[in-house]
């Protein structure tokens, strides 16, 4: 053989050489590993222009990321564009302040000085760190009863377990140990919202919302160790739990938030639970006999397309005829039914007016129209998860709403704590209009004003502003009304564009029978203030249309808090006057227009509009009409919210404690000594 | 022939299995199409292995957390440097960095409590507030910010993250 020119290596035994066969196979198999990963490259196509991504609030988000500013939730815009706010006829205004205040100030450095100034004089809040929901409020034996969402560890959301407090008089608080921890495989993911019902026997029940160690969402049932003790210091949970689980068919995140139970006439106790199928909001409803057992009821007791996950569900009766509250198993002639659910995805709460048909266990909106999440507010300002309770000892409903902060995460982590519970309000049927509540400070409220300054028929000509003296004006409770001119009523021209105060320039947009009402919270040269006021809008067919709205956008030069405006339509009937009261307790500024048909919270967070140096004015910036106003304007006392004493002897009989700054000579000395400090600080602001 | 027996399932499977579940691209697009930064939204997750095997929203939602919080946490490292280099910009860059401080201890536990306990708004709240302090940190420059870029990134991840769980409500 001769030798060849082809090199080869001996191959090792048994192996046979490798047939060129093989060289093409592998040549086809790389052609189709190409040709897929061609095509799987090619279908994925990577440039697509990013979604029209819309928010609840119709903002199409990538609008709001060239503004700048980018909040995905709300509404809030770039605050810059600042107009004159009035025209020469204007007493005291500086247009130079205005216009300083409309440059790109630099990012607020937050000083101690103003951070705790924030705190409230009366609203609820615990010491410090974080609260939300307001839970089971119930009054028993003699007190009242607010348990909360509570962070010990933090002024963030997280580890939440139920705070406790009491009071005699839904105002003077006392702080007392937590009242349930995250103790349990059922609820060691958070000890979540719940409600408590008084039975007939006088019994307590109190049903919760637990996150299991698996965060799946299932109710608990909670009773008081000791009945006897009025303060309900310790609490037990059943040892069964959970006395509910998801229903088939539903996420196990969706399922949260137990009512207070109500009595059927066949001597059942039935619950609602709020949840949602698919974008529908709904409300589930179980009976008992004993909170351990439950039957889920066919169907559901209502639901709303499009409206999202319910949270904190609420259904109680209302009076048709009076103004007191009814017990919530409550039913009969003369009674309508609220459904009230909060709506994960917007942020806000809303009720509805309607019939409830016990026996097939529906209700039905009076106006589905204006159904529940997609009509009426509580409060068109920052509140949500609220809950009400029937008051037996003063036979009212009362309403709890969580207001949470609207400043930036590192003012909250600077002064260690966040979030207010509302001033409980009232709750009735507007018997007036029949198609929507009213809402009211609790009377008790009225025991913490003081000194007051009355303004009778003030006149405000268009485009004025006037200072009010009223001494201090971080602690007021205002109460105004306001008329204009019947001649400039009936000779403004109608207009087409229909107004909202969330889309408008806010107390800058001069209309011409509006705006006018109140600033609060607003320093001597107007570069800080806050708006509180009304807006009569003509529509198309000459019909009046008034808006009752709170302007954020210059409540503060710094510019990591909200500046949007919040306000929705007020109903005005024939022959009623525009009137307001308004709450101002440091960073929370609360109104209510036409005795509560409409109301506004706010959370406000002045850098110079602060302790003494802040002041309240009248204003009118309307064109077309002149505002006549009388109001009176109290000085608010502290409520001196602080923990229960530790003292054994009192715990036991569960009286008010002695040592608490009451009675005439102690509240002297209380205001001698509040008064001192402002004046101190008023002080310390001028060095 | 054997041979050819042998590969041609596996070239077939290769060839019509989309190279893409690999990787988990649906879920991770159909994710990001949901957001005012897609481009961006695609690359950060990509960048992290854990995005390969996320199952489903809340995973992504938790994955895009993270990512903000080592943002955060390097943005923090590189003021400290430019404090030195910058000795006039030492008052904004300290606001700077208490506003990323507030991120690390404030907004991304919170985000993840909420995610992971089953109540994903508080989430949301996190992520926009976190897209906030990073808007603010820049404000503090009056427009000579050595950092422009570095917040414009601290803040679009923010809002890809809020517009990722705001899907989970």
């Amino acid at each position: 053989m001769a030798d060849s020119n082809v090199s080869y290596n001996p191959l090792p035994d048994g192996e046979r050489p490798r047939p060129t066969r093989r060289r093409s196979i592998v040549l086809v198999l790389s052609g189709l590993l190409v040709v897929g990963f061609l095509v799987a490259l090619l279908s994925d196509n990577g440039s697509i222009a990013p979604a029209n991504v819309i928010d609840n609030d119709n903002n199409n988000v990538n609008d709001n990321a060239k503004n700048g500013l980018n909040d995905v939730s709300s509404s809030s815009k770039e605050p810059e564009r600042l107009r004159p706010f009035t025209s020469a006829s204007s007493a005291g205004v500086s247009e130079k302040s205005n216009r300083r205040f409309g440059s790109r100030t630099a990012s607020y450095p937050w000083t101690n000085n103003m951070l705790s100034w924030q705190r409230t004089a009366f609203h609820f809040q615990p010491q410090k760190n974080w609260m939300n929901d307001p839970n089971g409020p119930v009054f028993y034996k003699g007190w009242y009863h607010l348990f909360y969402q509570y962070n010990p560890n933090g002024a963030i959301w997280g580890d939440i377990v139920w705070g406790h407090a009491v009071s005699k008089d839904l105002i003077h608080w006392y702080h007392l140990p937590l009242a349930m921890v995250a103790d349990q495989w059922y609820d060691i993911m958070g000890v979540w919202t719940g409600s408590a019902t008084i039975l007939s026997d006088g019994k307590l029940m109190m049903l919760y919302t637990g996150s299991t160690n698996e965060s799946v969402q299932v109710q608990n049932l909670a009773y008081p160790a000791d009945p006897s003790d009025p303060l309900l210091i310790k609490w037990v949970k059943y040892p069964g739990n959970p006395v509910l689980v998801p229903p088939p068919g539903i996420g196990a995140k969706d399922f949260r938030d137990p009512t207070t139970a109500w009595l059927t006439s066949e001597g059942k106790w039935r619950i609602a639970i709020g949840s949602r199928i698919n974008r529908t909001g709904i409300t589930f409803v179980y009976d008992t006999k004993d909170f351990i057992n439950y039957e889920l009821l066919r169907g559901v007791l209502h639901g709303v397309p499009n409206t999202g996950m319910w949270e904190c569900v609420d259904f109680y009766p209302v009076s048709t005829t009076g103004e007191h509250g009814l017990d919530t198993s409550h039913n009969g002639p003369g009674v309508k039914h609220v459904v009230k659910a909060s709506m994960d995805d917007d942020r806000h709460d809303y009720y509805a007016i309607g019939t409830y048909h016990e026996k097939n266990v529906t209700w039905v909106p009076d106006n589905p129209e204006i159904d529940v999440g997609i009509g009426i507010r509580y409060d068109y300002g920052l509140f949500y998860a609220s809950k009400t309770f029937y008051d037996q000892n003063k036979k009212r409903r009362v309403l709890w709403g969580w207001i949470g902060e609207s400043d930036s995460e590192i003012a909250d982590v600077k002064k260690g704590w966040a979030s207010l519970q509302g001033i409980p309000r009232t709750v009735a049927l507007d018997t007036k209009t029949g198609s929507n509540l009213l809402q009211w400070p609790v009377e008790e409220v009225d025991s913490l004003r003081l000194t007051s300054k009355e303004f009778e028929k003030i006149e405000l000509k268009p485009g004025s502003v006037m200072p009010l003296d009223v001494g201090s004006a971080t602690q007021l409770d205002i109460v105004a009304e306001f008329e204009l001119d019947k001649a400039a009523l009936e000779k403004t021209a109608e207009s087409n564009v229909e107004f909202s105060c969330s889309s408008s320039e806010g107390s800058a947009e001069r209309g011409a029978l509006g705006p006018f009402g109140l600033l609060v919270l607003a320093d001597d040269s107007l570069s800080e203030q806050t708006p509180v006021y009304f807006y009569i809008a003509k529509g198309k067919d000459g019909s009046l249309k008034t808006y009752f709205c709170t302007d954020q956008s210059r409540s503060s030069e710094a510019n990591d808090v909200n500046k949007s405006k919040y306000g929705s339509f007020v109903p005005v009937l024939e022959g009623e006057k525009f009137s307001m009261r308004v709450l101002v307790d440091h960073s929370i500024v609360e109104g209510f227009a036409q005795g509560g048909r409409t109301t506004i919270t706010s959370r406000v967070y002045p850098t110079k509009a602060i302790y003494g140096a802040a002041r309240v004015f009248l204003f009118n910036n309307a064109t077309g009409a002149s505002v006549t106003s009388s109001l009176k304007a109290w000085q608010m006392n502290s409520a001196f919210i602080r923990p229960y004493p530790d003292d054994d002897d009192e715990r036991h009989s569960g009286t008010e404690p002695t040592h608490e700054v009451r009675g005439s000579k102690t509240k002297y000395l209380g205001n001698l000594l509040t008064s001192s400090l402002l004046f101190l600080n008023a002080r310390n602001n001028f060095l | 022939m054997k041979a050819i027996l042998f590969v041609f399932p596996f070239v077939l499977a290769v060839a019509y299995f989309p190279i893409s579940q690999c990787q988990n691209l649906p879920l991770i697009e159909q994710t990001c199409k949901q957001t005012p930064y897609y481009g961006l939204c695609v690359t950060s997750l990509k960048s992290d292995p854990r995005s390969k095997t996320a199952g489903d929203v809340q995973a992504i939602a938790l994955i895009m957390v993270d990512i903000i919080k080592a943002k955060a946490g390097g943005s923090l490292q590189h003021i400290e440097k430019l404090k030195q280099k910058y000795p006039a910009l030492r008052v904004p860059l300290s606001a700077c960095k208490d506003r990323f401080n507030a991120i690390i201890i404030g907004d991304v536990p919170q985000a993840v409590e909420a995610l992971t306990k089953g109540d994903p708004k508080f989430a949301v709240d996190a992520a926009n507030d976190a897209a906030l302090e990073a808007d603010s940190c820049e404000r503090g420059f009056s427009g000579k910010s050595p950092i422009t870029q570095m917040n414009k990134l601290n803040h679009d991840i923010s809002i890809i993250t809020a517009s990722i769980v705001k899907t989970m409500l």
